[in-house]
């Protein structure tokens, strides 16, 4: 069951950057950063810790997206740090990416990989996609050192695995 | 009853009394051998005259004086003791009959009525014991007939508990055994999926560090390629 208040901030990031006119840009901006902040403890337990005052966790921001992010996508991380709502970055990313896919009439494939895809990938994999499921999807990818090779795509509560990790336990369920 | 004892101890002390007192001497009247010598020879001297020589040298008179040497009649008793002897008799058989044998009479009759009195409660007392006794064998019986009742109860329960017992340890035993077959199965399975376990743990992480060593650029794009290309085969 979704939090509203996961909710209610993805609505008004979605809000700010549609408003912004750069929707797309922020999404995987906020995509990647919510990646980033998802792989790094000490960066999610920092910008979670209300200790810390909220002035130096939006400096922390500050100096990890300068020169990397639009100001659109910096302002509106403070933003959610500064409220607190740091913990719930991931989330609320990820609500803003599919309000933004659906706001274009399409799902969001969320790829696993070890190393990122080219552009090329990116577009055969969502025209595969689409041959197979009859869905049009957005490709968003995670790159995810323990899948070793190959892909996992997640459209919602579907998930094709074609990764060497699924290949190896399927090997280790075997020897059982 | 202690006059009647006095009465019948005096009636022979009087009896022997009245013997002592009425019995004259044997031969108290001319009897003795020296009495009749004296009384013949006396006899004789007077009608000879005063002549003792005479009288000692007469035939008659010493035939006479041989005849006290003669002894009286053994059977028949003398005269005067007939006589004595039988006035002694009929006191002594008058005072009896009126005096000692009514007391002897009557002190046997009451000791024979007190003797059958006392027969007749040994008799009852008799009857009592063996009707206590009966009663008590009676009691007896039945007690035994308890313990052996009791005994055999005690018996009976003390065999079911035993069987019960046994049957319990032995469902006990069975069980223990059971599980502990199921146990060692467990035990055995769990220690050969372990060591599989530990194996392709052992395989899969060498086959992994080959793998991830062999993953270059190159072929992980293949693998990209590839499953793009088994996506857009694969329909639904």
């Amino acid at each position: 069951m979704a939090d509203p208040r996961v909710d209610a901030y993805a609505d008004a990031l979605f809000a700010v950057a549609a408003a912004e006119g750069n929707l797309t840009a922020v999404e995987d901006e906020l995509f990647q950063f919510a990646q980033a902040l998802g792989s790094n403890d000490d960066l999610r337990a920092t910008l979670a810790d209300g200790a810390v005052p909220a002035a130096r966790r939006q400096q922390v921001v500050e100096d990890l997206l300068d020169g990397k992010a639009s100001a659109t996508t910096a302002a509106l991380v403070s933003m959610v740090v500064a409220a607190g709502r740091a913990a719930d970055l991931p989330a609320i990313v990820a609500a803003v990416v599919e309000l933004g896919a659906a706001s274009r009439n399409r799902a969001v494939a969320t790829v696993r990989s070890a190393i990122d895809l080219s552009a090329d990938q990116r577009s055969r994999l969502e025209a595969a996609i689409h041959t197979s499921t009859g869905r049009e999807v957005e490709v968003k990818v995670v790159i995810d050192p323990s899948v070793l090779g190959g892909v996992v795509t997640e459209i919602g509560d579907d998930i094709i695995d074609g990764s060497v990790r699924r290949r190896l336990n399927q090997l280790r369920e075997s020897f059982r | 009853m202690s006059q009647r004892r006095n009465r019948l101890a005096a009636a022979p002390l009087i009896a022997v009394l009245g013997l002592v007192a009425f019995a004259g001497p044997a031969g108290a009247s001319g009897e003795s051998v020296g009495g009749c010598m004296a009384e013949h020879l006396a006899e004789a001297v007077e009608e000879n005259h005063g002549d003792l020589q005479e009288t000692l040298h007469d035939e008659e008179v010493q035939k006479d004086l041989e005849k006290c040497f003669e002894a009286p009649n053994p059977i028949l008793p003398e005269t005067n003791e007939i006589i004595w002897g039988a006035l002694s008799f009929g006191l002594l058989f008058f005072f009896m009959a009126k005096k000692g044998f009514p007391a002897v009479k009557g002190a046997m009759d009451a000791r024979a009525e007190r003797i059958a009195s006392d027969l007749d409660a040994a008799e009852q007392a008799k009857i009592d014991a063996r009707a206590v006794e009966a009663d008590y064998q009676a009691r007896l019986g039945d007690a035994k007939g308890e313990a052996s009742r009791l005994i055999d109860e005690a018996r009976g329960a003390a065999d079911q508990l035993k069987a019960d017992l046994s049957a319990r340890a032995e469902a006990d035993i069975a069980d223990m055994r059971e599980r502990a077959a199921a146990d060692i199965e467990s035990a055995r399975q769990q220690a050969i999926a372990d060591l599989r376990a530990e194996v392709a743990g052992i395989a899969l992480g060498a086959a992994e560090r080959v793998v991830q060593s062999s993953l270059d650029a190159e072929v992980q794009g293949r693998l990209i390629d590839a499953y793009i290309d088994e996506v857009a085969g694969s329909n639904g």
